[in-house]
């Protein structure tokens, strides 16, 4: 739960150290796999959240591997970690106390990424994606209405844990450089996922009542996803303001030969300067009924004979707002990201043989001008750069990492 | 400026807010929160639709009353430039020259149109941070399509990969990568274009074209394909490693309102412990769920028999006993749980109670990272529609008050 944060710092520039337990991050097991291979070295999911980082293991259950641990700790500015309530409190209880390391170390910025935070009644919970979700007002706004709340796919809690973490990673460190004190930044996932409610908590305070689940929402034609013949999009036509409107719809169907009999004015009358509040007036809507259901149908007919990058393309051509529910592979494949170059291509080491694995690697979230994201080595193998950053950097003589290595605290 | 605002990260970084909506305009509060002055630029001609939108203060009307506008915009101060009017970009020009970042989720149109692209900054602000936050990037064959939250939560394989797959995708219910995917990513990109300038004296631009911020959140997905050519589809609540892994309906509550119950079990320990706590139900003792592996192959019989518990329980209690039994278990909380039965945020102090002239004490996010030397925090509610324009016109903008009637009567200022 805390990969993005680092690789955000990463993308940026900084130099990322990941530091795993002996046999490395257990998350290293997590799926997608490279040619669907389960292993420690071939995890798509640990490559893409940690392409560009570096790799030691040490570990922190060892008198030496905590020293080691602080003295690296030395050579950084800034400390990530997403340690579990329990895991914080032992570590303090044998001797890594982040106070003191503040202490000792002015202006270091030590980052802690937590389900619910360091204080509070619910501090000691565990968390994971989905109950962050749950806890964060999220879940219960997404999902169909006459099914479960549902979680939002890409484990999206973590991510906004990594977001929130490394601005405030970023804020602590400019104020650290700019006089000298660093501090301890606190993520709450709780928190940070929570101000995706929207409006319902805003809704909540100032008219007493929840927000409910509204799905795929099918009540106004043209507003909803649709499906087409090669799976969904959807489509927001119809509002004031958001492109182009109802009409141009009907202009499009009726060049294809498919406006049937939208083209009786009624149609563009209607929904050009359609009301919303309609829906509240059950006469009215009764009234209207009748223009709704057909529009809806020769609209879903229209739709559904199209592919969804047909009707994204050639929609988004005539300003309506239309969008491809995406796939994975409408999104591998849009030539718009290819045209942009947004992929990075990278070559990375595996356990599976000599040869790497050549990928295709997703690329960064911004682009800054002069100081373009970098990503210029692939996600580290388990402690691979021992020697690089215990002896050269750190300054452990190669003597003491034997030992140290015999111990098992490396 | 007072002490405290003295003290915070950004204190003394001025930023022209010409974003609105969503995206721009939280990553704009973000840096207000941690002490940048940030004016937003409004005008009558186009005002902002969050301001007109819902939810608004009961029994009021106007720019001012809507929350939805308001938690987004707090701290900043208001000033009224319609950029249509001859003489405006004159009055933009002398706002961003005295600005460090400037920002902006306008289109690439309207960016050229009123010569805000980052060259035209840069003729009279060539140390200026223009960040912007384009749909479809500020170039590429989709350049000009239109897109909203609503519509980007499709476009970059969030609705695919979110509801049941046997069922049609479900979205999210909310225009989601507008509130912390965009503007955060945003802000982490300004602050480290501010590093670099406070480093090097050099500025730069950021574009963050949304779809690819988004898309980067989805990266383990979107390598699957391009790695080993599979296109992965939703899975509900379900997991690949974790289970049971879902959310599951509770006994309602004494008004009718629905409950339910998110429990994520990720190790034996946890299964072990969630067998405990639930001994008075069918599932712990049956043997097709000793091991990961067949209780995956038994999942539709095992949430069901799971649902059968927790139907008569009560979540919250049901939550705690959970969770001190050592399982990931949380209420799946609704907007009144947020708001004022959950403790613990109130003990922390996330939400902020603010008093706002039209709508009174009002319910604002808090930061979305808390600094534990430098917290920040809201410094001011929303401001009123056009409420500093003669503050930041002398103060920031060094116009004399004749210069900002002669303005005002030629309709730049209001």
């Amino acid at each position: 739960m805390g990969w993005y944060a680092g690789k955000l710092l990463s993308d940026l520039g900084a130099d990322v150290i990941k530091v795993e337990p002996p046999g490395g991050d257990p998350s290293r097991g997590r799926a997608p796999f490279w040619q669907g291979r389960a292993g420690r070295e071939t995890s798509l999911r640990f490559w893409y959240f940690n392409a560009g980082k570096r790799s030691v293991t040490v570990d922190l259950e060892q008198h030496d591997g905590r020293w080691l641990f602080t003295e690296l700790v030395k050579t950084a500015d800034i400390v990530l970690e997403s340690w579990t309530a329990a895991e914080r409190g032992h570590h303090e209880a044998v001797g890594l106390d982040v106070d003191r390391l503040l202490a000792d170390q002015p202006a270091l910025v030590w980052v802690s990424i937590t389900g619910f935070g360091l204080d509070g009644p619910k501090s000691g919970w565990q968390v994971t994606d989905l109950i962050a979700q749950a806890a964060s007002g999220i879940a219960t706004l997404a999902g169909y209405p006459d099914g479960s709340p549902m979680r939002i796919g890409g484990n999206q809690a973590y991510i906004a844990a990594g977001i929130s973490a490394a601005q405030g990673a970023m804020l602590a460190l400019l104020q650290a450089e700019a006089t000298g004190s660093g501090q301890r930044v606190e993520t709450s996932i709780q928190e940070a996922m929570s101000i995706c409610q929207e409006t319902a908590h805003l809704q909540w305070d100032f008219q007493g009542t929840s927000r409910e689940r509204i799905g795929e929402q099918h009540r106004i034609p043209g507003i909803g996803t649709y499906q087409t013949r090669d799976g969904y999009i959807y489509s927001m036509v119809g509002i004031p303001g958001f492109g182009a409107p109802w009409s141009e719809l009907i202009r499009w169907m009726e060049e294809e030969g498919q406006a049937e009999d939208l083209t009786d004015p009624k149609y563009a009358e209607t929904f050009d300067n359609f009301n919303l509040r309609i829906f509240l007036i059950e006469e009215e809507l009764a009234k209207l009924a009748p223009i709704l259901e057909r529009a809806q149908a020769v609209l879903s007919k229209f739709y559904a004979g199209k592919t969804s990058l047909e009707l994204y393309e050639q929609g988004q051509g005539r300003r309506l707002l239309i969008g491809q529910v995406a796939t994975p592979a409408d999104i591998g494949n849009s030539q718009h990201l290819a045209a942009r170059e947004w992929w990075l291509e990278l070559d990375q080491p595996t356990t599976l043989g000599a040869e790497p694995a050549h990928l295709r690697l997703p690329g960064p979230p911004y682009r800054l001008s002069e100081t373009p994201a970098a990503i210029d080595r692939p996600a580290p193998m388990i402690g691979e750069h021992h020697q690089a950053i215990w002896v050269d950097e750190v300054g452990i003589s190669a003597e003491d990492l034997i030992t140290f290595a015999g111990e098992g605290a490396i | 400026m007072t002490d405290s605002t003295n003290s915070q990260p950004l204190a003394g970084v001025r930023v022209a807010d010409f974003s609105w909506f969503g995206a721009g305009p939280i990553a704009g509060r973000t840096l207000a929160d941690f002490g940048a002055d940030v004016v937003r630029v409004e005008s009558e001609a186009r005002v902002d639709g969050l301001r007109l939108g819902q939810p608004q203060k009961p029994g009021k009307s106007g720019y001012n009353v809507c929350a939805y506008f308001n938690n987004f915009n707090a701290g900043k101060r208001s000033l009224l430039l319609n950029m249509s009017a001859e003489g405006a970009r004159e009055v933009a020009m002398r706002l961003i020259a005295s600005s460090d970042i400037f920002l902006s989720n306008l289109t690439p149109r309207v960016i050229s149109r009123w010569g805000l692209t980052y060259e035209d900054l840069c003729e009279i602000k060539p140390d200026i941070i223009a960040a912007y936050q384009p749909m479809q990037g500020l170039w590429g064959p989709h350049r000009d399509f239109l897109g909203f939250g609503a519509v980007l939560t499709p476009t970059t394989g969030i609705s695919h990969l979110s509801g049941e797959p046997e069922r049609r995708p479900v979205g999210v219910g909310t225009n989601y990568p507008d509130y912390v995917v965009n503007p955060g990513h945003t802000v982490v990109a300004i602050l480290a274009a501010l590093r670099h300038r406070r480093r090097t004296g050099q500025g730069q631009r950021v574009e963050l074209a949304q779809i690819e911020s988004v898309a980067a959140t989805m990266g383990p997905a979107l390598l699957d394909y391009t790695a080993n050519g599979v296109n992965q589809i939703r899975r509900g609540n379900r997991s690949s490693w974790q289970c049971p892994h879902g959310i599951y309906r509770c006994r309602d509550d004494a008004n009718g309102r629905e409950r339910w119950i998110a429990i994520a079990i990720s190790d034996d320990v946890q299964w072990d412990a969630l067998c405990t706590t639930a001994e008075a139900a069918s599932f712990p003792a049956d043997e097709r769920f000793g091991t990961l592996l067949s209780r995956r192959r038994h999942e539709d019989e095992l949430n069901a028999m799971i649902s059968d518990w927790t139907a008569t329980s009560e979540a919250s209690d049901l939550a705690e006993r959970l969770q001190s039994a050592g399982v990931a278990a949380s209420v799946v909380h609704d907007a009144e749980d947020m708001c004022e039965h959950e403790e613990h945020l109130a003990e922390r102090g996330f939400y902020a109670y603010l008093d706002h002239p039209e709508t009174g004490i009002s319910l604002y996010d808090g930061p979305i990272v808390k600094l534990h030397e430098t917290p920040g925090g809201l410094s001011a509610p929303a401001p009123l529609f056009g409420e500093h324009t003669f503050e930041v016109a002398t103060e920031r903008l060094g116009y004399s008050a004749d210069e900002v009637a002669e303005l005002t009567a030629a309709g730049v200022l209001s």
